[in-house]
């Protein structure tokens, strides 16, 4: 049932940030793609032969004691209705409103058995505000929750801010998410295909852990002189960002990423551990449930490349809140160095804890 | 109304192109209708080879049910209509409101029917050329059935079902409740309980009188389609890979196990419907194949053998109202109807 799944991308972005104008750009766009839209605001995304579809948010618990398993049940009915359609859809787009935490809407997607037969998750994408993200923070948990789960951030209205404004609020997002892709725009106007069929959720296209792999080359590093920045001496670096490329020998040697001192109690912020080597899958797995269903509701989202001995493949993992997905994915090529490592984005993490558990992992 | 004799069926088979969302008989159980993906209803003759295609929505067709006059049938769209449709292949629309989907509907053999719109529902009384709108209920209503005498409707949404008097559809509805998305909704003929199932795979039931309710689960999967015999006493579902029968005689199924018979390659169940008069009940697989179960012998008949690859769910079957013809539609469009009568 991997054959055909519609690739999924989630939508989200405060108030104001720019997401209408991103949709009916994508959809006005002359790609010869069919693509559905699932909406929650009506009435603003107007374009002929595409289809849009308004739903009531409806997020619900399930009854599987999980208190963070909570789904989207429009979205499960959306898209049962959207499969029962004659003609192939090349994706769907899911909008969230501005307050949506974008847990539910991700959870829906590893659920569900139907929807999970039929669509696959693709990339949460988020639109930030320039301007306005700074004081977003302050008074919305949202914005910072939407920035924390995206797969590309796409910073946008660039043009209404000085080059110093723009510079601190790309900082803070990476204090965030050191992970996601950021790409810089002005009127929502971004190359589709920076934005749609990303494979972020596809743990056979998830090679590497690096805070910069997936950057694109126009970023720029740099280290803000507050406090509360990435604590990792090598981030300065003059990357080449030629990662994509993995027949390229690079070397890696972050071995130990530092979490990001938050400002607030309630921040959210990243914590890496690395081993040198291999580990023992069934202390991992241990390990990894333990502390999903203990802390699974702190922690927005995981990611794992692991080295197993005796095994060609990468051992990959991620997972949203508690809801975690493994698989072997790509292998190791001849000659590579094993490193296993873990990345958590979530509040209230125990660096020391997370990587002193990681550790014990080791084969 | 007499028991089919289990024996090898006439089978024919069409390929309708699209998702077939429902099928249906005409009252005189001459005349077939399937509904699609592509918004076409398929109209066919039982015992002959007419057939008839009607363009009936814009998109895709997402609920089907025959029509009480038993000469037409009901479908709601994703084009926001609701559209009635005669077995000569005249389209009449209803209702239609732009931009939303008509997923759930419901007729009563006596001459109600209902859809829901996103949170409110629209009912036609008897005879009545314009529906009344209920107030909106708390979330998105999934599924309707009416009551046996056709007195009262009852919406499936989060957090349980709501019971409204057909006669006065603005009046509070009586709530049942139980945590949980509610996805399809059933009474039992005798209108003592009322079924539902739920989106955490289980089947949820409560008794009228009293209330009180149960709980039945273990399925493999979201449970979708709820049926019950004629008989009100048993109470089976898709959802598992086999006939999965819970018995509401005497004390009811709690404590008890269901009965389960007729397993067969191991695909689950994705449709069923049961005879109208006798304990038998038909199953649409996710492999595309369908069996007929017998409750009584507890014993199945393979009716269509699943491709041997590519077979794709069926999700509406159906039978006609005197019980001898079966139909069975398919995910790819794939239409099977079944002549339990000639062998």
């Amino acid at each position: 049932m991997t054959t055909s799944q519609i690739p999924v991308t989630v939508l989200t972005g405060y108030l104001g940030a720019g997401k209408t104008t991103l949709l009916n750009r994508i959809l006005s766009e002359n790609h010869g793609r069919k693509y559905a839209v699932i909406i929650n605001e009506f009435g603003e995304v107007g374009i002929d032969n595409e289809i849009v579809v308004g739903t009531d948010e409806e997020i619900f618990e399930m009854n599987n004691g999980c208190i963070c398993c909570t789904v989207r049940g429009d979205l499960i009915r959306t898209i049962g209705g959207l499969m029962k359609r004659a003609g192939k859809l090349d994706g769907i787009i899911v909008e969230t409103t501005g307050l949506a935490d974008p847990a539910p809407v991700a959870q829906t997607f590893f659920t569900d058995d139907e929807v999970r037969a039929k669509t696959k998750l693709d990339a949460v994408v988020t639109l930030v505000d320039a301007k306005h993200f700074p004081l977003r923070l302050e008074d919305s948990r949202e914005a910072e929750d939407q920035v924390a789960f995206a797969d590309v951030i796409l910073l946008n209205k660039t043009d209404l801010v000085t080059p110093e404004e723009l510079r601190k609020v790309e900082a803070r997002i990476r204090q965030i998410n050191p992970y996601a892709t950021i790409h810089r725009t002005a009127k929502s106007a971004v190359d589709i295909a920076k934005v749609l069929d990303k494979g972020a959720f596809d743990l056979q296209r998830i090679l590497e852990l690096d805070p910069h792999f997936l950057e694109g080359g126009h970023h720029h590093h740099h280290h803000d002189h507050d406090a509360a920045t990435c604590t990792d001496p090598t981030h300065d670096h003059s990357h080449d960002h030629h990662h994509h490329d993995h027949d390229h020998d690079h070397d890696h040697d972050h071995h130990d990423h530092g979490a990001v001192n938050p400002k607030h109690a309630d921040d959210i912020f990243s914590v890496s551990a690395t081993v040198e080597g291999h580990v023992d899958p069934d202390k991992f797995q241990k390990w990894i449930s333990d502390t999903l269903r203990d802390q699974g509701q702190n922690i927005l989202r995981s990611k794992g490349i692991l080295s197993v001995e005796g095994a060609v493949q990468r051992y990959v993992f991620q997972a949203v809140h508690m809801i975690a997905d493994s698989s072997w994915g790509q292998k190791w090529r001849d000659g590579e160095k094993r490193i296993s490592k873990i990345v958590f984005i979530g509040r209230h993490l125990d660096a020391a804890a997370l990587r002193g558990g990681f550790e014990a992992c080791r084969a | 109304m007499s028991t089919p004799e289990v024996k090898q069926p006439r089978v024919r088979t069409h390929a309708l192109g699209a998702y077939i969302a429902g099928v249906g008989f005409t009252k005189d159980g001459e005349t077939l209708a399937a509904a699609t993906g592509a918004g076409e209803i398929h109209l066919r003759s039982v015992a002959g080879e007419d057939a008839k295609v009607v363009k009936a929505h814009a998109g895709a067709v997402l609920s089907f049910v025959p029509h009480p006059d038993g000469v037409s049938f009901l479908s709601g769209g994703d084009d926001g209509r609701l559209v009635r449709t005669t077995a000569a292949g005249e389209t009449e629309e209803l209702f239609r409101q732009q931009g939303r989907w008509i997923e759930a509907l419901a007729a009563h053999p006596a001459g109600p029917f209902a859809c829901a719109v996103g949170k409110e529902l629209r009912v036609w009384a008897k005879g009545a050329a314009a529906p009344v709108a209920t107030p909106a209920h708390p979330s998105t209503v999934a599924a309707l059935d009416f009551s046996p005498d056709g007195s009262r409707v009852t919406a499936a949404h989060y957090g349980g079902v709501s019971v409204w008097q057909v006669a006065k559809p603005g009046d509070r509805p009586r709530t049942l409740v139980w945590k949980g998305s509610h996805v399809q909704v059933r009474y039992s003929p005798n209108g003592r309980f009322i079924a539902t199932t739920t989106q955490d795979n289980a089947i949820h039931v409560w008794r009228l009188s009293s209330g009180q309710d149960m709980q039945m689960a273990g399925y493999r999967t979201k449970v979708r389609q709820l049926v019950w015999t004629a008989d009100s006493r048993w109470l089976l579902s898709d959802a598992a890979d086999c006939f999965v029968a819970w018995d509401f005689s005497g004390k009811g199924p709690e404590g008890q196990p269901p009965l389960e018979f007729g397993f067969g390659d191991g695909a689950v169940m994705t449709g069923i419907a049961c005879h109208p008069a006798s304990p038998f009940l038909v199953g649409g697989f996710e492999n595309g194949g369908v069996r007929l179960g017998d409750l009584d012998g507890k014993r199945e008949l393979v009716l269509h053998e699943a491709p041997v690859e590519d077979g794709k769910p069926v999700r509406a079957v159906a039978f006609s109202s005197d019980g001898w013809c079966v139909a069975a539609g398919a995910e790819d469009g794939t239409l099977l109807t079944f002549d339990l009568k000639t062998s």
